[in-house]
């Protein structure tokens, strides 16, 4: 897998903008709630939950995102020769990015079918959505479950 | 996959008496994994052969029930293994909730 300059800056930068979000605590944030579900709709069964596993669940987030970081290494365009464990890692870190990107444009699955508007004030970010998912399918493409 | 539902109605857990957790006991915990308009069609369908070790069919056919009915069963059993089950699917990404079968 070959990145340019570009697209290895656009994911290091992801990277270090997710370790921010998983690493926040504030409970209200939407990206938050979705990268931590409640498991139990009653309030007290999720929050007794949230206290057995949030910290773990923080800890695999973080691992992903470390591990592609190393693969990424510290600048320019990188070829990648990911063996499996890596591959895993990667494709659970790109999933947490495509959901922290499209949480915060409030994506739905009508608006993920539709060609992204150069117009749109979201166009920036809606390709790099779509990019991301191209990338985790070129990686899933290489797994064997 | 399609838009996002929020989740609805999970049981209440009856909690007052000896008798009725004997009953409940027996009943076991679903994992419930519900659509959202994000995750990737073959991602999810990777998943549910990784963690389950279901067959590509099987993995298949829950991912389009979870696309087109908004939620699937994915596994069910003791709570405690539910819990585990639906841990590993949030560090996957995706949005699994515990309920207690009907």
């Amino acid at each position: 897998m070959k990145l340019n300059a570009t697209e290895a800056a656009i994911l290091r930068d992801l990277v270090e903008q997710m370790r921010a979000l998983v690493k926040e605590s504030d409970a209200t944030d939407p990206i938050r709630a979705r990268l931590f579900p409640d498991a139990y709709e009653d309030e007290e069964d999720a929050a007794a939950y949230r206290g057995m596993t949030g910290g773990d669940l923080s800890a695999v987030k973080l691992e992903a995102l470390d591990r592609v970081s190393e693969s990424l290494g510290n600048e320019g365009s990188k070829r990648i020769a990911l063996r499996q464990d890596d591959a895993e890692a990667w494709i659970r870190a790109l999933t947490d990015m495509r959901l922290a990107i499209g949480t915060r444009l409030e994506v739905t699955e009508y608006t993920m079918d539709l060609e992204p508007d150069p117009s749109d004030p979201s166009f920036d970010a809606l390709q790099t959505l779509h990019w991301l998912g191209w990338l985790q399918e070129r990686i899933l493409e290489q797994m064997v479950p | 996959m399609v838009c996002m539902k929020q989740p609805t109605t999970a049981p209440d857990v009856e909690r007052d008496s000896a008798a009725d957790e004997a009953v409940e006991a027996d009943r076991p915990w679903l994992v419930i994994v519900w659509n959202d308009p994000i995750n990737l069609m073959t991602y999810v369908t990777y998943v549910f052969q990784k963690l389950f070790g279901y067959s590509y069919e099987k993995a298949h056919k829950l991912m389009l029930d979870v696309h087109y009915k908004g939620r699937a069963v994915v596994s069910s059993g003791p709570r405690e293994r539910a819990e585990m089950d639906c841990f590993r699917l949030h560090g996957y990404g995706l949005w699994a909730t515990l309920s207690k079968s009907e």
